[in-house]
Order: structure tokens, then C-alpha cells, then sequence
């Protein structure tokens, strides 16, 4: 199991088919109001005061209801109580199921508790980095998650070295890279030898000898490996609240002398020493 | 046996997919697309009966392509294979858009298996 999401869990499963999830997103829909929904529900705000603040929010990168205190609409104790219902209120995936009889509410505790059981894998370990940042908890969690795919999909023994900070990205056998946008914006290094990437290919592709598949296809599995780690990272952010979009993985190919972090960015490296002598170097170069 | 067309710019996952779907005796391996548009093209020249799909793909992504084919009201049934299978949003527009089913990455030859003979 990859790092999901409940209702995900069902289908991947069979427990309940793709229409009752579909039919139990709807109804959630219909229930779960939007901040500015719940906030005229509850007489606070008139539909004009939300278009305001919408137009507002074109230029301004603000949550709706920091926006409606700062406009002098709501004050932060009206806020507060929006939310507050918002989440008193909050309607479920499998609750939803439930109330349109695709689940019994047994079947739902049996299955969520088969669920947390599964998603304890991906629950982070604290990572000390070098920065202070609001974003620290994603980095953390990016590198985490990278540590314990490393595990699941390649199998690999390792220990993980001090996360240090970097001016300068050096230069390797090859590196895979993928941008992350969204609430962060940073790029992706996964940085490996020229053995290490015959262990991921070895790894990926399931065969115990790499020694005549072409080089794209060896360069690919680590692509692919940067792409499940970057996958799962997104959905685990989506977890959190932290919104992540991935772009496809791409070679990137480095000058001899590396390449020096660029202004307005910060670079945290975090080795990962595996046994026989390889190092794979993941590398968050992070847009301040 | 149901033909199965794979659509991922991973070559590597392509090849997973193909061994998988391959020796499962139940399906036929048609072929491989890199992107969405290919995929709608091969669909129209191979008439699969399954197509499991990435959705992050350079060129047209998976759900763009997923958006297209379910407008051409065709037969075949989509499943995307995907990182991103764990994001609420994206799971939840793939299905909305007609997916049967969503696998995440990394995947396990019988959970595929499984959920192909499903459909």
C-alpha cells in the first residue's frame, strides 16, 4: 500500500465500487460548506461581502477567512467559530458511505482501523534540518518519505546521514529531478553512482541482471523511483494540508563543477549511505 | 482474452505492467503509449478493452486523456496507474471522469491482476 487517501482504500479493494464513492463525494459535497458558505449560513457574512472578498482574493494570497477579518467583515472570534462548525459538521468519506448504505458502520470501523494499520508505515519521523522555515514539517516529510521508499520499493539496506546545507549541487553519475508547486516551490534531486542506479534498475524492473539493458532504460528506473517518492510526497502533503503538484521526472546532466545554488534559493543535502559503499544523495533545492 | 493497451512515459513502468498483465494468462498485451495522445490514437487503431493509464505524463496528461476518451463514449475501461493515486483530488476527479479504478504506485502485481479481473 502506497500512502492513500480512505476512500481510495475501498475502491483499490473492492469494498465498495466506483459509483458508491462517487455517490458519497456528492453527498459530501452537498454537506461539507466551504468556509464562505458556512459563514452566511450562520448570518455573518452577505453573498456581496464573499464576492469582495473573492475579488480581494485575485491579488492577495489569503485564506477567505483571514481576508474577511483583514477587510473588517468578521472578527478573528467569528472566524474561529466558522471553522470550528466547519469541522463540527465535516461529513466523512466512509460516514457518507455509511449514510448512503454502500457500508455498515461495523464494516467502516473494521476497515478504517485495516486502513490506519496500513498508513502507520508512512506516519514521519522527526528529521532535524539545518533551516528554520514555516515549510520545514513538508521538507522533513519529503525526506522521510524518500528514506522509507528506498525500503519498501528497492529493499536496499542503508543509514541515513546528517541533512547539511549545501551551496553547490555536485555533479554525479546522474540525477533525476522533478519540481514540486503549489504552497512550496522547490526542485527534487535524487543524486545517484553509477552502481547505485544498477541497484534501483535491478530493483525497479524486478530482474537480478541489468548488465545489457540500454542506458535510458537504466536512467528511467531512477526517474521512475524519484517519481513514486515524489507521488506519495503529494499525497501525503494533501494530507497535511500542504498543497503539492508534480511535474514529470527529468534527467538533469551537470557541469564537472556542479552547480552553484542559485540566489533567492536554499539547498539542503540529505545522504544516504548504503552498505557496500554507495551513497545516494537526495537534494531539496528550495525557492525562498 | 481481453486486450490491455498501457500508457506511462516510464519505460520502466511500461515494462513492469507488460511482464505483469503478460504472464497473468487472463489478458493480452497490445501495447505501450508515452502519453495521452497516444493513447486516444491507439485506442482508436487497437480497440483495447482495458487501458491502465499515468496520469502525470509530459504532453497530455492521463486525465486529460481520461476527459477525452470518456467524451468519445467508448467501451473500454480505464484504470490509472499513478503516483499520484494518494491525492484526494486527483483520486477523486478520476473517478468522476469515469475511472474504475485507481492504483497507486508502487503497485503489487497481484493487487493489478486483482483489479483488472474485476472489471
Amino acid at each position: 500500500m502506497a500512502v492513500n487517501f480512505f476512500g481510495q482504500f475501498l475502491v483499490e479493494l473492492g469494498i465498495v465500487t466506483s459509483d458508491a464513492l462517487v455517490d458519497a463525494i456528492n453527498l459530501q459535497d452537498k454537506n461539507n460548506l466551504r468556509f464562505g458558505e458556512m459563514a452566511a449560513a450562520m448570518g455573518l457574512v452577505t453573498p456581496a461581502d464573499i464576492q469582495r472578498a473573492h475579488s480581494a482574493q485575485m491579488s492577495r494570497d489569503m485564506k477567505l477567512g483571514n481576508l474577511l477579518v483583514e477587510m473588517g467583515i468578521l472578527t478573528p472570534a467569528q472566524r474561529d467559530n466558522v471553522v470550528v462548525r466547519q469541522k463540527n459538521t465535516h461529513l466523512y468519506i466512509g460516514e457518507a458511505l455509511v449514510q448512503n448504505g454502500a457500508l455498515t458502520s461495523e464494516a467502516l470501523q473494521k476497515h478504517l482501523d485495516e486502513f490506519n494499520a496500513g498508513q502507520a508505515r508512512y506516519i514521519s519521523n522527526g528529521i532535524e534540518l539545518p533551516i528554520a522555515s514555516a515549510s520545514n514539517h513538508v521538507w522533513e516529510m519529503t525526506a522521510d518519505l524518500t528514506r522509507k521508499m528506498i525500503t519498501r520499493v528497492l529493499a536496499l539496506p542503508f543509514h541515513p546521514g546528517t541533512c547539511t546545507l549545501t551551496t553547490n549541487i555536485a555533479p554525479n553519475f546522474m540525477l533525476a529531478a522533478m519540481d514540486l508547486s503549489g504552497d512550496v516551490e522547490a526542485r527534487y534531486f535524487l543524486s545517484v553512482s553509477e552502481g547505485l542506479q544498477k541497484s534501483v534498475a535491478r530493483a525497479i524492473l524486478g530482474e537480478e541482471s541489468v548488465e545489457y539493458e540500454p542506458a535510458e532504460v537504466l536512467e528511467d528506473t531512477v526517474m521512475e523511483f524519484a517519481n513514486i517518492v515524489c507521488g506519495n510526497v503529494a499525497a501525503k502533503a494533501s494530507q497535511m494540508g500542504v498543497i503539492i503538484n508534480i511535474t514529470p521526472p527529468v534527467t538533469v546532466h551537470l557541469p564537472k563543477k556542479g552547480l552553484p545554488v542559485p540566489d533567492g534559493h536554499t539547498a539542503l543535502s540529505f545522504p544516504i549511505y548504503f552498505v557496500g559503499g554507495d551513497t545516494m544523495e537526495m537534494i531539496l533545492l528550495i525557492k525562498n | 482474452m481481453k486486450k490491455v493497451l498501457v500508457v506511462d512515459d516510464s519505460l520502466s513502468v511500461a515494462r513492469q505492467l507488460a511482464k505483469i498483465i503478460a504472464e497473468s494468462g487472463d489478458f493480452l498485451y497490445i501495447g505501450h503509449a508515452k502519453n495521452g495522445a497516444e493513447a486516444i490514437k491507439m485506442n482508436h487503431t487497437e480497440d483495447p478493452e482495458i487501458i491502465c493509464m499515468d496520469m502525470n505524463m509530459p504532453g497530455m496528461d492521463g486525465l486529460t486523456a481520461l476527459r477525452t476518451l470518456s467524451a468519445m463514449d467508448t467501451e473500454v475501461k480505464v484504470v490509472m496507474v499513478t503516483s499520484l493515486g494518494g491525492v484526494g483530488d486527483k483520486f477523486t476527479e478520476a473517478i468522476k471522469l469515469g475511472a474504475k479504478n485507481v492504483i497507486s504506485k508502487p503497485f503489487e502485481a497481484g493487487n493489478v491482476l486483482r483489479i483488472l479481473r474485476e472489471l
